[in-house]
Order: structure tokens, then C-alpha cells, then sequence
């Protein structure tokens, strides 16, 4: 398994390098430049932040310096946060998404197997339907609809918790976006794992399990719960990536300073080094929880060794 | 400059008698009976997270507004706009391109040293500085003497037209007359900076901990894209009349987002309501909502290079059919005024033109049109292409615009919704037949609206010309005589306007809701509210 992570870690560089490559020209091929403002600076203004940021050089030239600069673990400068270096703003944006991204999944993953578990047991009854109702709730609904009805009611109307901001990983400020993320979640946890429950408790290991006499409980979480989990293994690497580095509307609906809402103003602002620096991040993670996904494979089905 | 002697000596003589100004210290003025709350706390939102704290590097809203104060000038503007006194104690203009600064000896930096003219005379070299690429640079750069130069580099930074003639006593000099350098000196990319502090911290010498500043305040927090947050400065010279002991500045853009943090009590301060909402807030917080109209202009950037559109008939008739009455009030219906020339109301040095059909009835408009794109060759079911920034807003009013075009004149409007940035780039680039477009004062000077049609100016989207007017804005700048040059400058706009360069549509105002406990907020025709003169109500 070890030399398998390895050569899973080598591959990352020239997926890597080619997510960087292709990035670097699309950024470059549209149309607008980082200092185009309504007051359009004048062509000596211009001029000196294009040396400022080495943006007078041949394209290939500025690559070349980006690759430099960034295998020395330096991400460069902000365009447009010029008191920043990309990795300052990274650096601070990184954990906050973390920790509401990150907790939501951790905190959909156990309420979404849980529901998804009842509603298989419970196929078809009054419970089922429920919780799929829930769950269809949570996925038909967009994000910034339900983000501000929970403002509505539990920062305007009841006055629990703030109605957004941030501030130093106080939780106050963290429940309602992850309650907005966990619900969002729960949905397709919920269906993914009631498909799949009900598909194992069909087969014939389990049925063999019951002809034994062996308790529910037992029958659902010593033998069918780990089958039944490798769908939800599957669509939570996308789920978690999307959470932590794509929550642009929940950050938005709750002024969160997230990396979401980073990536899309520096797209808006054409700030070249900064979205260069969060692709190469969101690469990784992604590449990461690829991996963890599918070491999770082996640890659930015996039947795949690497 | 092409004066001869005596008229410069005239001149300066009614100039001196026109800029004395005297030292008294102006600052929050609380009324009578205003019973202060004993928390003096302000959150307000400043729309998006500041682009930077270096007061040369500030171009957007919340850096302009955080950084007025923290920084002091020489001098500053109230919340009507008024240029009060700042570090500089009074002023004088002494030759049509000289003023003098005579600085207050109590003015001190955040560390407790004093802040002297040598501090100026870094600052500004600072700004124009090629290295230092502040984007304002150009624009404020080229009123002090070779500051042009400079930020293009053929001259050293020493060569700038500042002076500490002792420590207390600033000389300006500029390379033409410029009468409003009292209200351009207001700006904070002018003010002081703290030479010892950046050579210590290079970049990050506005880090919280790490600034020293002059202004009201000093900075105690700064959490990207989530706060900032300054707190009373103790040395300042003036801190007697300070009463906020707090201020956060939030980086809220969605204005949605925006007003649930007010109604939830965690902003004092709505920057811009969501579109179409100004109605509703009006009758839901008749106390709250403040509107006032500010030195900016709505307005459409004809290509007077098009092939179409290079008919000045042409250009006129699309002018001339869109109501800005309807516009106004049942379109973007937020308390905007019409307008009908570069020059928007309040604005001094140029008196606000119009044009005749503005009185008349619209469908006496209309048949005018109707025959001016007649002799014009234009036919009815002719193409336009208008290009616009994807919002809400500046959808509507395309919308309206195209269906007058449309119900009028009978042509087509392709409407062409495009992201910023492009917008920009296309308009920057002429590369586009009707586009969008705004400019909101930098000072209040009509030069700073003659830009957008004067020719060859960067900031000239329509890329028309009138040499005539050109000649007049030139007569205009060299005078001394205030009188002569807004003639001059009036006469100019009118001339440049009879053109049909663009279509001015509306003057902005900004509509907001601001707590009914927050004071001191007054009708700031720059918008510009310093954090000095506002305090919060016992409530």
C-alpha cells in the first residue's frame, strides 16, 4: 500500500504541472488585464505595474519565473491585495474553509449514513418518505435560497446567531454555513447510502446472516454496513472537495472569508498568481482525498489490495 | 504657461484673497442636546475587502474610506464636503503655481513623534514614484510640479514640486494654476507617510501592530476578506473632538448579504441597497434610509469612431428619446436626478449644461429624432450593439434604454452582457458601438468630468474630439481669474456636449441605510464619510 501511495504521490506532478500550464494560458488568453479599472491608468501607470509584476516580460519568461518561484514553496504576489503574498492570503483563507467545509462533511457523513441506514430499514413506510423528503429538500432547494431563509429565522427572527461574519474560529459564526453545507450534503449521503443499503440487504450474505438468527442491529452494522458504505466513499471525495474549496455561495451568503469566494474575485480581477495559487491547492486536495478515497476502498472491501 | 507679468501678479493677488483660509480646528460637531451613547462603537460596511492599507496604493471605496481615517492630509473634507483644515494649519497661495502650507506644530504620528513637512515631501514622492506603481498616480500626480514626469520616469523622485522649507512649512509648487489644490490635498494618497516605519517593514508596514499613522484613528486589526478595525489614535492633535473609540469595516459584496447583517444588528452601515429595494427599505426604515446625490454620472459611451455612430445626427437622436424622467423615477427608482451633460450638480469650476429638448415634450422629441436619422440615412429596423457589465441594475436601465431606441426610432438593440473586466477592456479599446459606463469624482473640480470627453484623455471612452473646446479647457486652466476659467470651462462643456460625445443619463446618489443612531452624517457631495465626524447616538 505504501509503495502504491507513492507512485500515486509521483503522478500528482505532472497532473500538477499540467493543470498549472493550461491555467496559466486561459488566464492569460482572457480578454482584460489585472489593472484594468473604470479610471483607466495611464500607459506610464501601466508600465510600472506590469514591471512591478513582471507582467512586461514574454509570456514564457513569466512562467518560467512563476514555476521558479513556486517549487521554492513562494506562490507570489497579490495583484490585486498588495499589502499580501498569495501565501499569506492562502494561508488564511485555507483553515476557515477547512473547518466549515471539512465539519460539514464530517458531520453530513454521520447524520446521511444514519438517515440513509433508517430509511433502507424502513423501506417504503412513513419514515422513508420523510427522510427522503428531507433529503430531496436539501438537493432541490440552491444553496442561496436556503442560506438566507436560515439567516431569516435564526439571526433576524430568533436572534441566535449572527447573521454572518467571521471571527477567529468562533463557533456562533460557524453553525449556520455549516448547517447550510451539512444539509446540502445529507441529501445525496442520505440517497447514495439508502440505494446502496437496500441493494445489500438484498444479497445473499445477509440473508444467510438472518437465516442464522443473528439480531438486526448486528446483521446492519457488522455485515452490511461496510458494502453498503463504498458508494458513499465514492461520491464524498467529490462532495469534500466541493465543500471546502467551492462553497462560494455559502461564503458569499455569510461574508465568510473562505477560498471560495477568493478564487472568484481573483477570476473577476484577473489576478493571475493568486487563482494560479489556489489552483495548485485546490489540485492537491483534490488529489489528496482522491488517494484517501481510495485507500478507504481497501479498508472497506478486502477484495481490493494495492 | 503663456501669462505675462502683471497679469500674474493680479492674479495672485486675487487668489491670495480667494484661498486665505484660517487654522480653526473643525472636527465632529455634536448639536446641543445630543445625548452620546457610552459605547462609541461603529461597524459599516465598505463593500468589498480593501485592495491595500499604503494610503498611495488606495484606488477602490474601502481603501479610500480606511485609509481617510488613518491617514491625515493637509487638509480633509466633512460630511458636507467642506475642506477643513488637517495637518495643515492654513494655506495660502503665493504665485499662480505656488501655495504654502503652514503645518499645526502638534500634530503627531501614532508613535508620538511629530508629523513635519519632510513627512509630506517623502509621501508624495512616494506616490508618484515609478516603483511604487500607485494607480492613482497619473491622476493626482500630474497637478505638482514634473509629477508627470516622474511616474513616467524620465525625471528622479527629488524633482517633484514639494518642499519642506522648514519643518512646519510645506511649498507646493504645480506646473499649471490649480485652484482646488486645497480639496486635492484632502485626498489620502496625499497624505503623509511614515518614512521610518516602511523602510523598517517594506510591504508590510500596514500590518496591524506595524503601521504608524497620522489620522483619527490607528489600525488594531485587519482580517483578510472578514475585518478591519481601527481604534481611536491618542496622539492625534485632535482627539478631543473624536468620539467613535471603535470602528470595523466590513467587506460584504453581496448586497443582500449586506442588509441581513444590518436588520440582524451586526452593521450600522448598508453601502449600496440590492437593486429595486429602495422603495420598500424607504417604507419599512423611513428613519434609517439616507439618500443623497453625489458628484457621479451615469451614462453611455457612444463609439464616435463607429460607422454609425460617427453621425453626430445619429448620436443625437439616440440622446434625445430616452426619458430620463421615467428612467429616473420608475426604472432605477432610487432617487437619482436626470442629467444631460458631462457636468453633474454641486460640481465646482463648470456649471452644469442642458440641453433644448430637454423641456420639450417627448413626442416633439421624438419627431425631431425621427428626421435627424432620416437625413442621416438611417433606416428604421437598423442594428445597434450594446455592451454592458452582467448586474441587475445596469440590465434594467439597457433594457429601458433599448426599448426606447426600439418604440421610437424603430432600431434594433442587440443587448451584450459581458463581465467586467471585458467590458473594460473593449471599452478601453473602442471596441464597441454603445457601452455602459460611470465616473464618480475623484476631487470636485470640473476637470475631473471634462476627462471623459476631452481628447485623447485616458479616460475618454467615446474617443470624440473637439478642438475648439480644447482650446478653451486650455485657456481655462491657465487662468487664475475663478470666474474666467469656470466661464471658460462651462462654455467648453457646452460646446463639447452640442457634439453628442455620449448620453448622460442620471447623477448618481447613494442610497443606504445607516442606523438612526449613527450621526454626524451629513450630504457629502464626494461621499466620503471620515470616521471623525460621526458618533453614535444614546439609543
Amino acid at each position: 500500500m505504501w509503495s502504491y501511495t507513492f507512485r500515486r504521490v509521483l503522478a500528482t506532478i505532472p497532473t500538477l504541472l499540467a493543470v498549472i500550464t493550461v491555467c496559466y494560458l486561459l488566464l492569460h488568453l482572457t480578454p482584460g488585464g489585472p489593472f484594468d479599472g473604470e479610471r483607466k491608468v495611464s500607459a506610464a501607470v501601466l508600465a510600472n505595474l506590469q514591471a512591478k509584476y513582471h507582467l512586461d516580460l514574454p509570456l514564457w519568461q513569466q512562467y518560467l519565473y512563476y514555476i521558479k518561484s513556486l517549487l521554492q514553496g513562494d506562490l507570489g504576489a497579490s495583484f490585486r491585495y498588495a499589502d499580501w503574498s498569495v501565501n499569506d492570503l492562502v494561508g488564511k483563507a485555507l483553515p476557515v474553509s477547512a473547518a466549515i467545509g471539512g465539519g460539514a462533511i464530517v458531520i453530513s457523513l454521520f447524520i446521511g449514513v444514519a438517515l440513509g441506514i433508517v430509511a433502507a430499514l424502513r423501506q417504503n413506510s412513513i419514515i422513508d418518505y420523510l427522510v427522503m423528503l428531507l433529503g430531496n429538500i436539501g438537493g432541490a432547494f440552491p444553496s442561496f435560497v436556503l442560506g438566507p431563509v436560515l439567516v431569516m429565522v435564526f439571526a433576524i427572527g430568533l436572534e441566535w446567531l449572527p447573521a454572518g461574519g467571521w471571527d477567529d474560529f468562533s463557533l456562533r459564526y460557524m453553525v449556520l454555513p455549516m448547517a447550510l453545507l451539512v444539509f446540502i450534503n445529507i441529501s445525496t449521503i442520505g440517497r447514495v447510502m439508502r440505494g446502496s443499503m437496500i441493494e445489500v440487504l438484498g444479497s445473499n450474505f445477509i440473508r444467510t446472516a438472518r437465516a442464522k438468527g443473528l439480531p438486526m442491529r448486528t446483521i446492519v452494522l457488522r455485515h452490511a454496513l461496510k458494502p453498503a458504505l463504498m458508494p458513499v466513499v465514492s461520491v464524498i471525495g467529490p462532495l469534500a472537495i466541493s465543500s471546502i474549496t467551492a462553497a462560494v455561495v455559502t461564503e458569499t451568503v455569510f461574508g465568510l472569508p473562505g477560498l471560495g469566494k477568493l478564487i472568484v474575485n481573483g477570476a473577476a480581477n484577473r489576478d493571475y498568481t493568486l487563482v494560479l495559487g489556489l489552483v495548485v491547492l485546490v489540485t492537491v486536495i483534490t488529489v489528496v482525498l482522491n488517494l484517501l478515497v481510495d485507500l478507504a476502498y481497501a479498508l472497506l472491501d478486502p477484495k481490493i489490495r494495492y | 504657461m503663456h501669462h505675462n507679468k502683471s497679469l500674474r501678479i493680479t492674479a495672485s493677488a486675487v487668489a491670495l484673497a480667494l484661498a486665505a483660509c484660517s487654522g480653526l480646528a473643525l472636527a465632529a460637531q455634536v448639536p446641543a442636546g445630543v445625548k452620546l451613547a457610552a459605547k462609541q462603537e461603529l461597524t459599516r460596511n465598505t463593500g468589498s475587502e480593501p485592495e491595500s492599507l499604503d494610503p498611495v496604493l488606495a484606488e477602490s471605496v474601502p481603501a479610500n474610506t480606511i485609509t481617510a481615517d488613518l491617514f491625515e492630509g493637509l487638509t480633509a473634507t466633512d460630511s458636507f464636503g467642506k475642506v477643513v483644515p488637517g495637518v495643515a494649519e492654513s494655506w495660502k497661495q503665493t504665485s499662480p503655481t505656488t501655495w504654502v502650507f503652514k503645518l499645526r506644530k502638534n500634530a503627531k504620528w501614532s508613535d508620538g513623534s511629530a508629523v513635519t513637512a519632510s513627512d509630506f515631501v517623502y509621501g508624495w514622492q512616494r506616490f508618484v514614484e515609478p516603483k511604487t506603481a500607485s494607480p492613482y498616480a497619473s491622476t493626482y500626480g500630474i497637478f505638482i510640479l514634473n509629477g508627470k514626469e516622474i511616474t513616467e520616469g524620465k525625471k528622479p523622485a527629488s524633482a517633484l514640486g514639494v518642499k519642506a522649507v522648514d519643518k512646519y512649512t510645506l511649498e507646493v509648487q504645480t506646473p499649471y494654476p490649480v485652484p482646488f489644490m486645497p480639496s486635492l490635498v484632502a485626498n489620502t494618497q496625499l497624505a503623509p507617510l511614515p518614512k521610518a516605519t516602511i523602510d523598517k517593514f517594506g510591504k508590510d508596514w500596514t500590518k496591524p501592530g506595524k503601521m504608524v499613522s497620522n489620522g483619527a484613528f490607528a489600525l488594531k486589526d485587519w482580517q483578510v476578506n472578514s475585518k478591519v478595525v481601527v481604534e481611536k489614535n491618542a496622539q492625534y492633535w485632535d482627539v478631543k473632538n473624536v468620539q467613535l473609540g471603535k470602528i470595523t469595516y466590513l467587506p460584504i459584496e453581496d448586497h443582500n448579504a449586506d442588509v441581513k447583517l444590518y436588520e440582524s444588528g451586526e452593521n450600522d452601515w448598508v453601502l449600496e441597497l440590492p437593486s429595486g429595494t429602495y422603495d420598500k427599505y424607504k417604507t419599512q426604515y423611513p428613519k434609517e434610509i439616507r439618500n443623497a446625490p453625489f458628484l457621479g454620472l451615469r451614462y453611455y459611451s457612444l463609439n464616435n469612431k463607429d460607422p454609425l455612430l460617427k453621425d453626430v445626427r445619429v448620436r443625437k437622436a439616440l440622446s434625445m428619446v430616452i426619458d430620463r424622467d421615467i428612467l429616473a423615477k420608475k426604472v432605477t427608482a432610487d432617487g437619482q436626478s436626470p442629467a444631460y451633460s458631462a457636468i453633474v450638480a454641486g460640481t465646482a469650476g463648470a456649471d452644469v449644461t442642458s440641453y433644448d429638448w430637454a423641456k420639450w415634450p417627448m413626442a416633439k422629441r421624438v419627431e425631431e429624432a425621427k428626421k435627424l436619422l432620416a437625413q442621416a440615412g438611417v433606416q428604421p429596423g437598423t442594428k445597434l450593439k450594446f455592451a454592458y457589465n452582467t448586474s441587475d441594475y445596469h440590465k434594467k436601465m439597457a433594457i429601458f434604454a433599448a426599448s426606447e431606441w426600439k418604440s421610437k426610432l424603430g432600431l434594433n438593440t442587440e443587448l451584450e452582457s459581458l463581465e467586467f473586466k471585458v467590458l473594460l477592456k473593449k471599452r478601453h479599446d473602442a471596441d464597441y458601438q454603445i457601452a455602459r459606463n460611470g465616473w464618480v469624482a475623484d476631487y470636485n473640480d470640473a476637470t475631473t468630468f471634462l476627462a471623459l470627453v476631452q481628447c485623447d484623455n485616458d479616460q475618454n471612452d467615446n474617443k470624440n474630439c473637439n478642438a475648439k473646446a480644447e482650446a478653451l479647457i486650455k485657456q481655462g486652466s491657465d487662468t487664475t481669474d475663478q470666474a474666467k476659467r469656470k466661464q471658460l470651462f462651462t462654455q467648453a462643456v457646452k460646446m463639447i456636449m452640442d457634439d453628442y460625445p455620449m448620453i448622460p443619463l442620471l447623477q448618481y446618489t447613494a442610497p443606504r441605510l445607516v442606523k438612526s443612531y449613527v450621526g454626524g452624517y451629513g450630504k457629502n457631495p464626494m461621499d466620503r464619510y471620515r470616521g471623525k465626524d460621526l458618533y453614535i447616538i444614546q439609543h
